[in-house]
């Protein structure tokens, strides 16, 4: 299988801090790859080098584009995005004065009404602005949220807007979502339905997922690989089975 | 005796003036939140397009030499007095080329300004564009093909051919609505669209913005020159109204005027922006007509102003703290199609 991303031997250093020291990783196309490791091992500061928030001190970055890999380290992060890397916050970083909907329907790239001119001629994008509101209405049956659809983000839950995040990303077609830690302040049975539903769209659509996760429990039935990063560095990587199993990972969850 | 009619004429063409201030700075304040304190730039830049291509334009199509009679002359002011009310034509000519060229170079201006604006980040937006606003009146102070400090005078308005006085200021009323129902229909458009949606999403929080593929920089850019078109135009009608410009019109005072417009009328709602415009200019007038008729007061309406507008924005924010009306939910195709669904599912 070949790779979406490639990370190579990337390393970012915050003063005397070692965020990331030299971790090479491979998400493979329609793959549902783990990200785990204790706090502080760097998992989140890996999702910002590849989306663009930091430039690696060391290493590249690469990202499938037709046959070839290019290189993404260093792009702004709307230029990561229009390459095809969509990602999720650890804290949501939702729009709080939009609705539900209005949220969904701020994703989708190319829209013909975000043009000054256009946006003044309604007939031309109002049918695109419908075909993206059933897209939308879709997700939010999916993820038994359409009776949010005109709430305003202020209004809704924890879990809901934890939900939002990841469904606000799935508006738009990607080469890779990076999901950060999708289910923390989900009930069980929903972050459940959540990971079934990303398995879902890996299955039949051929979407790619890089996901951290805490709630390992949850995350080693539904992925097929797993890496694993402690102190910045890759600890270990492997199928869920290996690498719960591994001493060295066993040893890292205990001692932090 | 009170003249109630010139009152409410008076009062509805300087509302319309600032309502279209108000829109303009709904749309990049209330919905894009950039802090623009520089509004007057802006306006003051309009007004000054105005009277200058109109001063000197009147006078050079009657074939009159301006290197030796300039508009700010003694002599060129009688000559404008003369000329400007002949040739009805040429009036309206130079009203609609005015509104053009200050739409097209004042939103010229914000776009350029806005790329400071991206330098700095947007804490430092607002003062930036408040000491360029202060640059530009001490430099028009000194700048004497516009008058330097006395300005310019009696320019030539659009409809200086009527003979009646009343019907006069009723046409520039109607003049005024014109444009301000046009600025309505088109910020009302831009607000009610995908743009709008974008817009709302770089204010609530620029950096899911910016990880959601949006140029935020540029969308800024693009909302600057729209706000600073429409407010070069609010200048373009202010210099005909008052048939006069001078670099002492266009201080802070008048960007925060229009800030409390929109406060009290409510930030992102569009009718707030019109009814806080309504608000503060009826203050504004009221205490004008009324001064003459006070004689020798204590306290001067001047001062007065500031304190009615200020004691109303406490008032209204103790009551609601976003204003007399909140936003309201952007209204495009996609509400159908989900209500349809609602109703379908329960149903
Ligand atoms: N912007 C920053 N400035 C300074 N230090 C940072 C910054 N971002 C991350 N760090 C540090 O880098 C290390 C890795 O942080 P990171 O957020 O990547 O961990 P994580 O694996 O996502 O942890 P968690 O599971 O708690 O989310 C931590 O020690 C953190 O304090
Ligand atoms: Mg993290």
């Amino acid at each position: 299988m070949r790779a979406v991303l490639e990370v190579r031997d990337v390393a970012k250093y915050f003063g005397g801090v070692k965020a990331l020291d030299g971790v090479s990783l491979e998400v493979p196309e329609t793959g549902l790859v783990g990200l785990i490791g204790p706090n502080g091992s760097g998992k989140t500061t890996l999702f910002n080098v590849v989306t663009g928030f930091y430039v690696p001190d060391k290493g590249e970055v690469l990202l499938r584009e037709s046959d070839d890999l290019v290189r993404i380290d260093g792009l702004n992060p709307n230029e990561v995005f229009k390459k095809g890397v969509v990602r999720t916050f650890q804290i949501p970083r939702l729009f709080n004065s939009l609705t539900v909907l209005e949220n969904l329907l701020v994703t989708p790239l190319g829209q013909r009404g975000e043009s000054l001119v256009r946006a003044l001629l309604r007939g031309s994008w109002s049918g695109q602005e419908r075909e993206l509101a059933r897209k939308a209405v879709e997700l939010l049956k999916m993820f038994d949220m359409l009776h949010y659809a005109n709430s305003k983000v202020s209004e809704l839950s924890v879990a809901h807007i934890k939900m939002l995040e990841t469904i606000r990303g799935l508006m738009t077609p990607a080469k890779l979502y990076l999901l950060d830690e999708p289910a923390a302040g989900v009930d069980y049975s929903t972050a459940r339905k959540l990971f079934t539903y990303v398995r879902k769209l890996r299955d039949e659509r051929g979407l790619t997922f890089l996901v951290i996760e805490h709630r390992l429990e949850i995350l080693m039935e539904y992925v097929d690989y797993v890496y694993v990063l402690h102190n910045g560095k890759l600890l270990s990587e492997g199928k869920p089975q290996e690498v719960v199993s591994d001493p060295k990972v066993v040893e890292a969850y205990i001692g932090a | 005796m009170i003249d109630v009619v010139g009152f409410v004429i008076s009062w509805l063409t300087i509302f319309g003036i600032y309502s279209i201030l108000s829109l303009s700075l709904n749309l990049e304040s209330g919905t894009a939140g950039v802090t623009n304190f520089g509004k007057v730039v802006f306006y003051g830049a309009g007004a000054y397009i105005a009277a200058t291509l109109t001063t000197y334009l009147t006078l050079i199509l009657n074939g009159v030499d301006v290197t030796e009679t300039p508009p700010y002359d003694v002599r060129g002011i009688v000559l404008l007095g003369e000329l400007g009310s002949r040739n009805p034509l040429m009036s309206l000519g130079l009203l609609v080329l005015s509104l053009v060229v200050a739409f097209v170079i004042a939103g010229a201006l914000g776009y350029l300004l806005s790329y400071p604006i991206i330098r700095v980040g947007p804490a430092f937006v607002g003062f930036t564009l408040l000491s360029f606003g202060e640059l530009m009146r001490v430099f028009l102070q000194h700048y004497e093909p516009v008058g330097g400090n006395k300005g310019l005078m009696a320019i030539p308005t659009p409809f200086g051919w009527v003979a009646e006085s009343r019907v006069r200021e009723v046409a520039y009323l109607g003049l005024v609505m014109g444009v301000l129902a046009t600025t309505y229909v088109v910020i009302h458009r831009l607000v009610n669209s995908p743009l709008g949606r974008t817009l709302r999403a770089v204010r609530d929080d620029e950096v899911a913005a910016l990880c959601l593929g949006k140029h935020v920089p540029k969308i800024k850019a693009k909302v600057l020159f729209v706000g600073s078109g429409f407010a070069g135009v609010a200048g373009v009608l202010l210099a005909y109204y008052l048939t006069s410009v001078n670099p002492n019109m266009f201080v802070p005072a008048v960007t925060f005027n229009v800030w409390a417009m929109i406060i009290l009328g409510g930030c992102g709602n569009l009718k707030g922006s019109l009814v806080g415009a309504a608000v503060v200019t009826f203050v504004d007038r009221v205490l004008t007509f009324v001064t003459p008729y006070l004689g020798v007061t204590v306290i001067s309406p001047d001062y007065l102003r500031w304190v009615i507008v200020g004691l109303l924005i406490v008032v209204v924010l103790i009551v609601n703290p976003r204003g007399l009306l909140p936003e309201e939910p952007i209204k495009t195709p996609a509400l159908e199609v989900v209500s349809e669904e609602l109703g379908g599912g329960s149903g």
